[in-house]
């Protein structure tokens, strides 16, 4: 009974904090370990019931792994993997230089007003979404009215068919993923800088440390935690691929799947068929799977490396 | 500190079996009690852009509906684009619902009746649906069994489906087209050429994404490469891309390409409604419908005029393409059915649906004629999808022998081969989910005219062949030999 008393003595010394957390907490309950008891539709030919969800639930012929099937069945299943690992390896690097960079240079604007224009200017494509940054590219792209067509033509230059030529998706892609999120990435590391004591940055000065060997020796050393910590998250949803990215801003173009079709897309069109939540349900667990075996390696490694930086 | 931790497992454990065996017992069927003093409420999902006056609407038909048959109605709309999904996640989910609209296009009808969506209403249909039964061409309801029973009522419309050029009547006038030898896709070059030649950034063939080319043959699964040859009394199952028919035809679309008739992005346009706004372009091709001239150059605000393409043909999917179905969850489907019966028998509730509140959105002009009144911007249903069309009033426009002639137009269309045949895709879903990733990356780009298919083809063939297609052929042969079997 004592343990008892300790307990809500516990609870009673931290009610605030217990009581930030709630909301969270509950949160995730419901919407993340609730739903986990889901996945045994991964295993199950789903048909719907007349007694409502739970029912159909039970009642569903188990199928084992045919579910999976779809995923590996053809050479496909090669393509969509390596498109959805390489470019989210890429994202994961270029966007982790790229926003560093910036935030360390608007970090350094002295006159904070233009700072705060760029800024906003960075973050706002962030807000915007995918179907309407799509119609953006296409402005540029479109093969008769299309800007970048358009410039060409004042230079006698033959128009392009962006949406078939399948050898400059990789670069658009890239390109349009970095305009879209480096902004808000920035400005996640912008705190982490203003967060610096400004003493260190005092001290180095009075030693004649120049710019250079400041950023170098104190800004990001200050950031390794936050990069670690955000590329291992990072890594945890590198089997995610931004689905509006690789299906709407290519414009669903079939000339252009070996380079555009990734899992999320691969599994959009296939289901679209058959609308089978059974195997749509395989091809998210399979996906977590592998994210959650990634972030425990790579933070396994991380923890060999520096103990400090890793998440658990 | 264990032992509340064991208590508190026990808690969560006991709460979340209570939740369970709670949400069992809501799901359990009740008597349906429905009288003009305690009507029951029938809730019901159907597809079109939301209406801001549904519920007033709604409010009318639920006092007429009180006094005829001791129901209410409640009416969700969905919009054209999110309908399939919202739906295949609310049926899957138990969402409550007793009706919903269900079609060969949106929601899939044979699918949704294998996964257990709707009930099966045989029963239904001989007590409280006698007047669908009696009105009903035999044919709809015929077409429309899966696994040999029935899962929806068909809307009455015009039963086959026929394709059509449609042509934009102020180009035709201006250069004297002469439409009188239209018919393939190749006697439009002409035509065609002249537009090109005169008309600058004029679509000569308005043709996106979505387009197929016209080729007499049935398809086992819309739009997917297996089909049976129209007149093939074996009922051979091919791979369409193979035949001679379609290699010749998208030879020549590929030809109308080069030569700059199609639109350069059509493989990724999404709708042709921009150039139809702007009536730049001179054909297209579409379904028909008696008077559908009528109706079109209505929609589209200028004169469209059509020649036949196809002969009138009765598909599965034509049959499908508008149903009502009861819900496998509904909690009074004999209710639900009742008003299936009085939605396509009688004229008073079947135009409420339609058209709105008689002297606020339309008015009478004659005894089955009325014109909209501008209140009907705020209830503009879609007239197909609601059931029996043939109730339905006139515009004023419209001839008085509208409706024989649908009749007409109904006796006359022939049964394409596959009618009456639904494949059951179980077997093979894994392929199919493979097979429809390779139509899409192939399907638009070849079917646009785009691509060589010279080129092409052997590239799409040999990559569906590595999905699986030859299996799925055999297996939708198989199918078909024994639905054969059993029509003899």
């Amino acid at each position: 009974m004592k343990r008892i008393g300790g307990f809500f003595k516990d609870i009673n010394k931290n009610k605030v904090l217990l009581l930030m957390a709630l909301p969270a907490t509950l949160w995730f309950l419901f919407f993340s370990y609730l739903p986990m008891a889901g996945v045994v539709i991964a295993f199950k030919e789903y048909r719907n019931s007349r007694d409502g969800f739970w029912a159909s639930i039970v009642d569903s012929k188990w199928v084992g792994w045919d579910n999976f099937k779809f995923l590996f069945s053809t050479n496909d299943a090669y393509i969509i993997t390596r498109n959805t690992l390489l470019y989210n390896i890429f994202f994961i690097i270029v966007g982790l230089v790229l926003a560093v960079t910036m935030a360390i240079i608007l970090a350094e604007i002295t006159n904070k007003k233009l700072a705060k224009v760029y800024q906003t200017g960075m973050f706002l494509p962030y807000f915007l979404s995918w179907v309407i940054v799509g119609y953006f590219v296409f402005s540029f792209l479109s093969f008769d009215k299309g800007m970048i067509n358009q410039i060409g033509s004042w230079f006698g230059a033959e128009p392009t068919q962006w949406y078939t030529e399948k050898a400059y998706w990789p670069f658009i892609i890239i390109l349009v993923f970095l305009w879209k999120s480096v902004g808000y990435n920035s400005v996640v590391y912008l705190a982490a800088i203003m967060g610096i004591d400004k003493s260190l940055y005092e001290a180095a000065m009075i030693d004649g440390a120049s710019k250079w060997q400041q950023i170098r020796n104190i800004t990001l050393p200050m950031l390794k935690p936050l990069m670690t910590i955000l590329t291992l998250l990072a890594i945890g949803r590198i089997f995610y691929a931004d689905f509006g990215l690789f299906y709407q801003v290519p414009r669903d173009s079939g000339a252009l799947y070996s380079v555009t079709n990734v899992i999320d897309t691969y599994v959009y069109r296939g289901l679209k068929a058959t609308g089978e939540i059974g195997m749509s349900t395989a091809a998210g667990l399979y996906q977590s799977v592998i994210g959650f075996t990634l972030v425990i390696v790579s933070n396994w490694i991380v923890r060999k490396w520096d103990k400090d930086n890793a998440l658990f | 500190m264990s032992k509340v931790r064991k208590s508190f497992v026990t808690t969560l454990v006991l709460m979340l079996a209570l939740s369970l065996s709670l949400s069992a017992c809501g799901g359990k069927k009740e008597e349906s009690t429905g009288t003009p003093e305690k009507p029951v409420e029938l809730i019901w999902y159907t597809i079109g852009t939301p209406q801001k006056d549904v519920d007033r609407v709604m409010e009318e038909v639920s006092k007429y509906t009180k006094e005829k048959i001791g129901a209410t109605v409640k009416m969700n709309m969905i919009d054209w684009g999110d309908y399939t999904q919202k739906m295949q996640v609310m049926t899957a989910s138990g969402t409550p619902m007793d009706l919903m609209f269900t079609s060969s296009w949106a929601f899939d009808y044979v699918q949704n009746a294998r996964k257990g969506a709707f009930l099966p209403i045989e029963d239904l249909l001989q007590k409280q649906g006698k007047g669908i039964v009696d009105t009903l061409d035999p044919a709809f309801l015929e077409g429309s069994k899966v696994d040999g029973h029935n899962y929806g009522v068909p809307a009455n419309k015009e039963l086959p489906a026929q394709s059509v050029w449609r042509f934009n009547k102020n180009l035709v006038d201006k250069y004297k087209l002469n439409l009188d030898n239209v018919g393939s896709l190749e006697s439009l070059e002409p035509l065609l050429k002249t537009i090109k030649e005169n008309e600058p950034g004029t679509y000569a063939l308005a043709v996106d994404k979505t387009f197929n080319p016209i080729v007499p043959f049935d398809y086992i699964i819309e739009n997917m490469p297996m089909a049976v040859k129209v007149g093939d009394k074996d009922l051979k199952v091919v791979n369409i891309l193979e035949t001679p028919e379609m290699k010749q035809t998208l030879a020549t679309m590929h030809k109308y390409y080069k030569a700059g008739y199609i639109p350069t992005e059509a493989a990724t346009l999404t709708s042709l409604s921009d150039v139809q706004a702007t009536g730049k372009w001179l054909t297209d091709k579409a379904t028909n419908q008696p008077f559908a001239d009528n109706l079109w150059s209505q929609s589209l605000g200028y004169p469209v005029v059509s020649k036949a393409a196809s002969p009138a043909l009765i598909y599965n999917w034509s049959v499908m393409g508008s149903m009502q179905a009861i819900s496998a969850n509904s909690k009074y489907p004999e209710k639900a059915m009742e008003f299936l019966n009085l939605l396509n028998t009688d004229p008073v509730l079947r135009n409420m649906i339609d058209s709105g509140i008689e002297g606020v959105h339309y008015k009478k002009v004659g005894d089955d004629a009325m014109e909209n009144l501008p209140e009907s911007k705020n209830y503009d249903m879609p007239t197909f999808s609601l059931g029996n069309v043939m109730l339905t009033y006139r515009d004023k426009n419209d001839p008085e022998n509208k409706w024989d002639e649908f009749k007409k137009f109904n006796d006359s269309g022939e049964k394409a081969p596959l009618l009456g045949f639904n494949f059951d895709p179980s077997k093979v879903t894994t392929e199919i989910a493979a097979v429809q990733n390779v139509k899409e990356e192939f399907w638009a780009s070849l079917m646009t005219g785009t691509v060589d298919p010279d080129k092409f083809i052997p590239q799409a063939t040999a990559k569906f062949k590595a999905a699986g297609l030859d299996k799925i052929i055999a297996e939708a042969q198989s199918q078909v030999d024994a639905w054969k079997a059993t029509k003899k």
